[in-house]
C-alpha cells in the first residue's frame, strides 16, 4: 500500500541559501563593528583582549503581541502545584522606554548575537576591505617566511589529528544540553555515544609571513584650544590608525609628535595627556618630522604615514609655511591626512572683529596640497571616524 | 546502513495499513523516503516541502536546526508528513525499527487527517508538490535573471513573509473579487426593504474589510512588475495551503498519536520492540511543564472522548472541528484540572511572569478561553485593509482584542509593506487604550 523508496543524496539544497543567510550575518557584523570602533572601551586595548561586539540578528519581523498583561499565555503543570499570582520563570528585564531604542540587546524577541573576538581579528574584519594607499614595496626590508601555524580544531580532518580531548569535551557538552532538554534521562542507565559531530581533529596551515616595516608620525596639536574631547577624538582616530597599519604591516614604529609653538617628540602618554598650553605653528610640527625621518627612517627603507591632528586654528603667518612643509613630506611619504577636529572655525564671522580674511583657515591652505596621497577629513564627534576612515583607504563596504 | 530492511519496513506497514482499514480510517497513499539526519534537517528548514522555493530564511532555520540538534537541545522530529496526495513522509535511517513502526502508524493517522477534515478540503492535496514545485522554478527563474537578480527577488519576498500569515483564517472560502463583491452588494440594496442599506457606499474600496493583504496588494498595486506580482501571489498560495495546518495542530497532532497507539497496540510486535515503544510515546505524549505540548493535550482529549462517547465520536470529530471549536467542545472542567492548565502573563513591573487563573471550579472556562486565544492563527494579530483613498493611500487597521501590538515589530514590518506599496501607508492600532498611528 505504502511505498518505500531511499533517498538520493543530491547535493545539499540548503547550501546556498545558508551562504546567503551567513553573507547577510557578516554583513550585520562589518555594520555592528563601526558602531563599535569609536567606543572608549575598545581605546587603547592591546590585540589579545577580547572584545564582545553584539550584532543585531537577521530577524524576520512579524505582527505579533506583545509580552504584557493583556497577552495571557496558557501552560499546564500536571501533578504540581500552582496559585494565582505566583511567579514563575526567570525575571526579564523591562523594555528600555522609547528614545533609547538604540541600545540592542535588551528588547523582548530581538535576536541579537554577540560575538566575542580579539582586537587582531576585529581588525580583519574592518579592514580588510581596506587598501593602504601606494604601498610600495620597499626593497630592503621585505622577507618571505612560511612555517606550519596551529590554528584551532576543526570538525573534519585526517585520524592522527584527531584531538580526544575536544572531542569528549564536544560530547559531554552535547549530553549536558541533552539532559537540560529532557531529551536524555542520565539516570536511565542507556549510554550517550558519541555522535560524528562530535569528532575535532587539530588544524595545522601554513602561514606566509611577510616582514614589512612602517612608521608613522602622530602630530598633534596640543596647544590651549585643543581641549579634552578633542583629545580622545584624535586619540581614537590614532588609535584606530593604528590598529589599522598593524594589520597591514609585520612590525611598524610609531612617533607621537606633539607641537604648541614648537615641536617636541614624546611619548605616548605624554602626548594625550600633555596640559595643553601656548600658541599654534602647525609646521614646527611637521619640521620635526622631517628632522626624524632624516635621522632614523630613511624613505627607501621604511614606508613613511603622516597624520596631523589639530582644531585648524593655527596663527596665519603660518600657514603658508605649513602648507610647504606638507607639500615636502607629501614626497617621502605613503600617504598623509590632515585632520581637522571640531567644527569648520568659521573666520568670516571673526573677520568682521579680528580684520582677518577667510585665507586665515588652514582647512582653505591645505586644500591646496590634496590628492589622493594627501587627505584632509575632519571630526566633529566619534561617530565621524569610521567614515572619515573610509574616506582615507577607499573601502568597498 | 540500519539493522532493519526494507523488506522488514514492508512487511509492518502492511499490518499497520490492514489495522487502519479495521478502524475506518480512510488516508492517502504515503510514499516514504528513507534519508539520513543531514537531510532530515534539509526537509524540516523546508517545511517538509521537497520542492520549495529557495531563500536565505530557511538556510537560517537549517542552520538553527543543526545547532540544536548537535548541541542535543532537541533530537528530530521521528515523523514528517506531508498534506499531499499521496503523503510524502520521511524516515531517517539512523533510527531503529520500533522508532518506525510507531512513526509510520503515526503517519497513516495524519494523512488521515488530511484527507477527512473538513479545514483541508481546499488545499489542493492532489497538486500540492506539483504547485510548490512551480512556483518553486518560477523563483529560481527570477533569482537568476539578470534584470532582476537575487536582492531584488528577496525584497519582495523579505516583506511578503512579514506578512505571510496576514491572510483570512477560514480556509476554503473563495476570494470574491472587488467586481463581485460589488454585484453583491448592488443586489443587497436592491432587494433592502428594511431601509438598512440606504446609506451603504459603494464606492469604497474595498467594500468589506480585506483581510487578506498579499491579494489585495496584488490585486490592487498597479506598479507591480508580473515577477513581483507573481511572487506576492506565490507567498499568498503557500500560506493558505498551511493555515489549516495551522488551525488544527491540536486535534492532528493528539489524532495521529491516539491512532499510533491504538495501532502498536494491536500489532503484535516483540516485546522488546514494544518497551521501545512504550518509551517513545510516553516521550512524545508528556506534558511540558508550563507550556502546552500539542500532542499531550490533543491525545489526552481524544483518549477522554473515546473513554465517554466511543471511537465513532472520534472519527466524527476529526472529520468536523478545529482546534478551537475542539477545544471549546471537549476541554471540559475535569481535564482542565487534571491536566493544571493555567493562565499567565508577563507584567511588566516587577519583570515576571505571573499566573493569573489556575483551573478552579468558577476559572476553568477563563483558562480554556484564553488557551483558545493562543492557538493556531489565533496568536497572530489580524490587520486588514479598511480603506483604499483615491490619492493611493493605503489604510490599514489592527482588529484589537484586547492584546496590544510588539510596536517595535509593527514598525518592521510596517517598512516591509511600503516596500510593497508604491503609495502612502497609514496603520493604526491600539497601544495601552489610546491610538497609534504609523
Amino acid at each position: 500500500m505504502s511505498t518505500f523508496k531511499e533517498h538520493k543524496t543530491i547535493a545539499d539544497r540548503a547550501a546556498g541559501d545558508r551562504t546567503r543567510h551567513r553573507q547577510k550575518i557578516e554583513k550585520a557584523i562589518k555594520e555592528s563593528i563601526k558602531d563599535v570602533v569609536a567606543e572608549e572601551s575598545i581605546i587603547g586595548q592591546n590585540g589579545n583582549k577580547k572584545i564582545r561586539i553584539p550584532v543585531k540578528g537577521i530577524k524576520e519581523h512579524r505582527f505579533v503581541y506583545g509580552a504584557n498583561k493583556n497577552n495571557k499565555q496558557v501552560g499546564s503543570a500536571q501533578g504540581k502545584e500552582v496559585n494565582q499570582g505566583q511567579r514563575i520563570g526567570h525575571r526579564r528585564r523591562q523594555r528600555p522606554t522609547e528614545g533609547q531604542g538604540d541600545k540592542p540587546g535588551n528588547q523582548p524577541g530581538e535576536e541579537m548575537y554577540e560575538i566575542e573576538m580579539s582586537l587582531e581579528e576585529l581588525a580583519g574584519y574592518l579592514f580588510n576591505d581596506l587598501e593602504l594607499p601606494e604601498l610600495e614595496k620597499k626593497s630592503f626590508k621585505f622577507t618571505t617566511q612560511e612555517k606550519m601555524k596551529r590554528k584551532g580544531k576543526r570538525p573534519y580532518g585526517i585520524r592522527p589529528r584527531l584531538s580526544k580531548k575536544e572531542t569528549i569535551k564536544q560530547k559531554i557538552r552535547r549530553k549536558k544540553a541533552a539532559i537540560k532538554a529532557g531529551s536524555y534521562d542520565p539516570e536511565s542507565g542507556e549510554r550517550f555515544t558519541f555522535h560524528e559531530s562530535d569528532l575535532r581533529y587539530k588544524h595545522i596551515a601554513p602561514v606566509k609571513k611577510e616582514n614589512t616595516a612602517a612608521v608613522v608620525f602622530f602630530v598633534m596639536d596640543v596647544s590651549g584650544s585643543m581641549s579634552k574631547s578633542k583629545k580622545f577624538l584624535a586619540r581614537s582616530f590614532f588609535f584606530l590608525l593604528y590598529q589599522f597599519l598593524n594589520h597591514k604591516y609585520s612590525s611598524i614604529d610609531v612617533v607621537f609628535i606633539s607641537h604648541t609653538a614648537e615641536a617636541n617628540e614624546v611619548n605616548e602618554d605624554q602626548f594625550f595627556t600633555q596640559v595643553p598650553s601656548g600658541g599654534t605653528l602647525v609646521s614646527t610640527g611637521l619640521k620635526k618630522v622631517e628632522e626624524i625621518v632624516e635621522k632614523r627612517y630613511h624613505p627607501n627603507n621604511w614606508n613613511i604615514y603622516t597624520f596631523y591632528c589639530g582644531d585648524g586654528d593655527n596663527w596665519s603667518i603660518d600657514n603658508k609655511e605649513s602648507l610647504d612643509a606638507f607639500k615636502r613630506l607629501k614626497e617621502i611619504n605613503q600617504a598623509m591626512c590632515y585632520t581637522e577636529i571640531g567644527k569648520l572655525y568659521d573666520y568670516r564671522e571673526y573677520s568682521l572683529f579680528a580684520g582677518g580674511n577667510p585665507e586665515k583657515r588652514l582647512w582653505d591652505w591645505t586644500k591646496l596640497a590634496e590628492d589622493k596621497n594627501f587627505k584632509r577629513i575632519r571630526l566633529q564627534e566619534s561617530k565621524d571616524i569610521w567614515p572619515a576612515f573610509k574616506k582615507l583607504f577607499g573601502g568597498k563596504s | 546502513m540500519a539493522d532493519w530492511s526494507m523488506e522488514e519496513l514492508q512487511d509492518w506497514d502492511n499490518k499497520i495499513c490492514s489495522l487502519g482499514k479495521k478502524y475506518g480510517l480512510d488516508w492517502y497513499p504515503i510514499d516514504y523516503e528513507i534519508c539520513d539526519y543531514k537531510e532530515m534537517i534539509g526537509h524540516m528548514a523546508y517545511t517538509g516541502l521537497p520542492t520549495h522555493y529557495r531563500h536565505w530564511s530557511f538556510g537560517k532555520s537549517f542552520d538553527r536546526i543543526q545547532t540544536e540538534y548537535n548541541l542535543g537541545m532537541s533530537g528530530l522530529p521521528y515523523e514528517m508528513i506531508i498534506n499531499s496526495n499521496p503523503s510524502i513522509s520521511y524516515l531517517m535511517t539512523e533510527n531503529p525499527m520500533p522508532t518506525h513502526v510507531l512513526t509510520m502508524a503515526h503517519c497513516v493517522g495524519h494523512s488521515d487527517f488530511f484527507k477527512n477534515n473538513r479545514m483541508f478540503a481546499e488545499t489542493g492535496a492532489d497538486t500540492a508538490i506539483d504547485r510548490f514545485k512551480a512556483s518553486g522554478k518560477r523563483v529560481k527563474k527570477y533569482m537568476e535573471d539578470p534584470n532582476i537578480g537575487v536582492d531584488a527577488v528577496e525584497r519582495i519576498l523579505d516583506a511578503c513573509h512579514a506578512i505571510k500569515y496576514q491572510v483570512p483564517r477560514t480556509p476554503g472560502i473563495k476570494r470574491r473579487s472587488h467586481k463581485e463583491m460589488k454585484e453583491y452588494y448592488k443586489r443587497l440594496i436592491l432587494n433592502d426593504k428594511s431601509g438598512r442599506w440606504n446609506s451603504f457606499n459603494l464606492n469604497k474600496l474595498p467594500l468589506e474589510p480585506d483581510t487578506n493583504l498579499l491579494a489585495f496588494i496584488a490585486e490592487h498595486n498597479r506598479h507591480l512588475e508580473e515577477w513581483e506580482r507573481d511572487l506576492i501571489r506565490i507567498v499568498e498560495q503557500e500560506s493558505l495551503y498551511f493555515i489549516p495546518q495551522a488551525c488544527t495542530k491540536i486535534m492532528n497532532e493528539g489524532w495521529a498519536c491516539m491512532i499510533h497507539e491504538k495501532i502498536v497496540n494491536e500489532l503484535g510486535i516483540p516485546d522488546d520492540y514494544y518497551l521501545s515503544f512504550i518509551r517513545l510515546h510516553n516521550q512524545v505524549v508528556r506534558p511540558h511543564l508550563g507550556r502546552i505540548n500539542p500532542y499531550h493535550l490533543g491525545f489526552k482529549i481524544f483518549k477522554y472522548i473515546e473513554k465517554n462517547h466511543g471511537f465513532d465520536e472520534c472519527l466524527r470529530v476529526r472529520e468536523t472541528h478545529s482546534d478551537e471549536s475542539f477545544l471549546k467542545n471537549y476541554l471540559n472542567e475535569e481535564l482542565c484540572k487534571e491536566l493544571n492548565l493555567f493562565s499567565y502573563s508577563f507584567h511588566q513591573k516587577d519583570g515576571f511572569n505571573k499566573i493569573t487563573e489556575v483551573s478552579g471550579e468558577d476559572t476553568w472556562r477563563t483558562v480554556r478561553d484564553d488557551l483558545i486565544k493562543g492557538v493556531g492563527l489565533n496568536s497572530i494579530p489580524v490587520v486588514m485593509v479598511k480603506e483604499l483613498l483615491k490619492d493611493g493611500t493605503l489604510i490599514l487597521q489592527h482588529e484589537h482584542d484586547g492584546r496590544d501590538l510588539e510596536l517595535s515589530e509593527a514598525n518592521k514590518v510596517f517598512e516591509h509593506i511600503n516596500e510593497l506599496w508604491p503609495g502612502e501607508v497609514r496603520f493604526t492600532t491600539i497601544i495601552e487604550e489610546e491610538t497609534w498611528e504609523f
